[in-house]
């Protein structure tokens, strides 16, 4: 599944492309790339919990974020704890309670939008493992211009030069926000103008896995 | 029917025609569906499938074992631990299984069971507050094809291709059998195990079950009539 | 009867009480806990400070090294915040490496204090590309009672406005830095962001400033924050249950008048110690 940005326009988004289930091992893996951003995920679960780890109303859901060079920091676990608790909120962990879910993120190169290309690649790697999920969730990036432009994203180039970055993500249900990252400064204007800019991608991006299914069903 | 039958659905879709209650008066949901308030909601992404009269599952791609109870399954014993084995069946925990599950077992006579044995079973209790346990016989206390299996070679798959193989529709074991004799166990859990007559054999129809996850009718059908040209040569 | 069927059912418990608009201990959905602000609790450290938010308390104290700046950035000095949650504040907290929940405080804490420009990194320089300052901002968790990261982030706010740092020059002939004078001068501030937490509970409703036992019954955690301009700085919502645009709207409304409060409050405080 590809789309292509026609004009490289400021309010489209890159060309993306996703494949699932290219690793043999795992029990789920994707990769997603937004332009020049990859990212590869593999999802272990329902698998064996470590006692101390065990819930009994529910699975234990990990993350684990590799970045492209160097040791995990503060940071990493930041955004691990941002994708572990986006990924709680739509799988239906209580339907496997005493068991752990996996996810590993390697990050292969970021070129702009990192997060919202890793949300993407775990939501695809979690439907190639057929865990339950109540929903699907599609994330946007956005970055304000100095002048109050909007962004969709953005590059790192472009992420650099930036006022204000933010992230979102959104439930394929009703559409609603059910992560939001934000970096740097914004008035609530600017902030509702980005949602909205955001949301029509965030919808659009919900609907185009359809494609990727197809093929690996068939 | 109802509308997306055979179609793709992601998890989040509401089946609007199956929440209706009067048209499906005896509503079955299988996998990947289940019930949210009032609604009936996918939470698989996969096929939609009916059967008549009113039943209704998700066809899914996935490699991870969940016990279902009733399913006959392939595992390896990993350990005795007093009056059970544990068994590893693929899933998240392992599965328990009782020596006393096997025909003729008695307390006196135990069943002949070692350390990395193959297990061909039928599981007992599956649900997902408990251990899943297996059994090696039926109720009548036969073992009707179930137990110890030894020889042969064991390999694991997809689960999709399991339920593919052993559907009625599938001819790939049928044809393959006409030209080679052997035989096989198919465990839900994505594991199949093959005694062919000789070892060639053996890896001829494994590589043919493996290369026919995503292949049309006639598709196996050429893939067969190749593989068997090719044995003769 | 009523501490039974607390246990029993934490969550009825709670949907009983926010029924009638009211929590547990007493106060509205949208009523923060009484907020203790100490200036200079440590006498040894070049800036601190004390916070008491209801019963979560941290303390934060600055210390002021010498160090060499980078090549990039000459004349830039360094801020370097750090949270703590020793097992002291709370036993599910283990001894040993900081655990994820502090790494993930500490972090977000640090892209607060970045985003938000709260201090000029220049002001902190000495000599161009020789010696600069490094601001070791420790917070340190004495009590946790849930929303710690409030209570950090005007710990850290207040005890920056208290930094006061010697003045120092180079030694021209052996470029070794020197105390000039015994004066010390304060730091500038520049932007003084405030945040405010909210727990989504049942899906639908928000409470301001949650409790460690509501944070823990939350189906989701929203935290604003806001500067004295009037801009956000920072809204982060770490997953949990979907909020409508309007949740949003009354999250920021309200964390833009705790703002205005809680800034208020540090100049008073700040006002009492000149006297």
């Amino acid at each position: 599944m590809t789309s292509q940005r026609a004009d490289c326009g400021n309010l489209e988004l890159r060309s993306q492309s996703c494949e699932q289930n290219l690793l043999s091992r795992p029990d789920g893996s994707a990769t997603y790339c937004q332009g020049d951003t990859s990212v590869i995920v593999a999802v272990y679960g329902p698998a064996e919990v470590k006692q101390s780890k065990e819930f009994l109303d529910k699975a234990t859901l990990e993350v684990i974020f590799k970045p492209k060079v160097g040791i995990p920091g503060c940071s990493e676990k930041f955004q691990e704890r941002l994708i572990r608790n986006t990924c709680e909120t739509i799988v239906l962990t209580a339907l496997h309670p005493r068991s752990s879910i996996n996810i590993i993120i390697q990050v292969m190169h970021n070129a702009g939008s990192l997060l919202s290309c890793c949300v993407n690649s775990t939501c695809m790697a979690l439907l190639d493992a057929g865990l339950p999920m109540s929903c699907l969730v599609a994330a946007v990036t956005c970055s304000l211009s100095c002048d109050g432009d909007i962004i969709l994203d953005p590059t790192s180039q472009q992420e650099k030069e930036a006022k204000a970055i933010l992230t979102f993500v959104f439930e394929s249900r009703d559409n609603e926000i059910i992560t939001s990252n934000t970096h740097g400064i914004y008035s609530i204007k600017q902030y509702y103008s980005c949602v909205e800019a955001c949301r029509k991608y965030g919808f659009v991006s919900c609907q185009s896995p359809l494609g990727t299914t197809n093929t690996v069903e068939q | 029917m109802a509308a997306h039958v055979n179609e793709v659905v992601l998890p989040g879709d509401i089946l609007q025609e199956l929440s209706d209650s009067e048209q499906y008066p005896k509503l079955r949901l299988g996998p990947g569906l289940r019930i949210d308030v009032d609604n009936v909601v996918v939470c698989k992404c996969g096929i939609l499938r009916f059967r008549e009269p009113s039943v209704f599952w998700v066809d899914t791609h996935q490699k991870r074992y969940v016990p279902v109870k009733g399913e006959n399954i392939l595992g390896i014993v990993i350990s005795k631990a007093g009056d059970v084995f544990k068994v590893d069946i693929g899933s998240s925990e392992m599965a328990t299984l009782s020596y006393l599950a096997f025909e003729g077992a008695t307390k006196r006579n135990r069943p002949n069971v070692q350390i990395g044995d193959l297990i061909y079973g039928k599981l007992l209790v599956a649900n997902k507050d408990m251990e899943p346990e297996i059994v090696c016989i039926d109720s009548t206390g036969r073992s009707s094809g179930l137990g110890v299996i030894s020889g042969g070679f064991m390999f694991k798959c997809s689960l999709g291709l399991v339920r593919k193989i052993v559907s009625p529709d599938c001819q790939l074991m049928k044809l393959l059998g006409k030209h080679m004799p052997y035989e096989t166990a198919v465990g839900l859990n994505g594991r199949i195990w093959i005694k062919a007559k000789t070892l060639s054999h053996t890896i001829a129809i494994s590589n043919a079950v493996c290369c026919a996850e995503y292949m049309s009718k006639k598709q196996t059908e050429v893939m067969v009539k190749q593989i068997v040209s090719s044995q003769w040569t | 009867m009523a501490a039974d069927f607390k246990t029993a059912q934490p969550v009825e418990y709670y949907r009983q009480f926010l029924k009638k608009d009211v929590r547990p201990d007493g106060r509205e959905l949208g009523e923060i806990r009484s907020t203790i602000v100490n200036i200079g609790s440590i006498s040894t450290a070049e800036g601190s400070a004390l916070v008491k938010l209801g019963n979560t308390t941290v303390i934060c104290g600055i210390k002021a090294e010498l160090c060499t700046p980078t090549n990039d950035e000459p004349k830039k000095g360094f801020v370097v915040p750090n949270v703590d949650l020793p097992p002291l504040c709370s036993p599910r907290f283990r001894p040993g490496p900081p655990s994820e929940q502090a790494q993930v405080v500490s972090q977000f804490i640090a892209d607060v204090l970045k985003d938000s420009k709260m201090v000029n990194h220049e002001d902190l320089c000495i000599a161009e590309g020789k010696i600069v300052w490094v601001l070791y901002c420790d917070m340190m968790c004495l009590d946790y009672d849930g929303n710690v990261i409030d209570a950090c982030i005007i710990s850290l706010l207040a005890a920056l406005r208290n930094v006061a740092l010697p003045s120092i020059e180079v030694d021209e002939e052996t470029a070794k830095p020197k105390l000039t004078s015994s004066t010390s001068s304060t730091m500038t501030v520049q932007s003084l962001p405030v945040s405010t937490s909210f727990a989504i509970f049942d899906n639908s409703i928000l409470i301001a400033d949650p409790t460690n036992e509501e944070e823990n019954l939350a189906t989701g955690v929203v935290t604003v924050v806001t500067n004295e301009c009037g801009e956000l700085c920072a809204l982060h919502k770490p997953g949990g249950s979907s909020l409508s645009e309007s949740q949003i709207q009354e999250c920021v409304k309200r964390s833009f008048s705790r703002g205005d409060e809680i800034r208020k409050l540090l100049d008073e405080t700040f006002n009492s110690l000149d006297r």
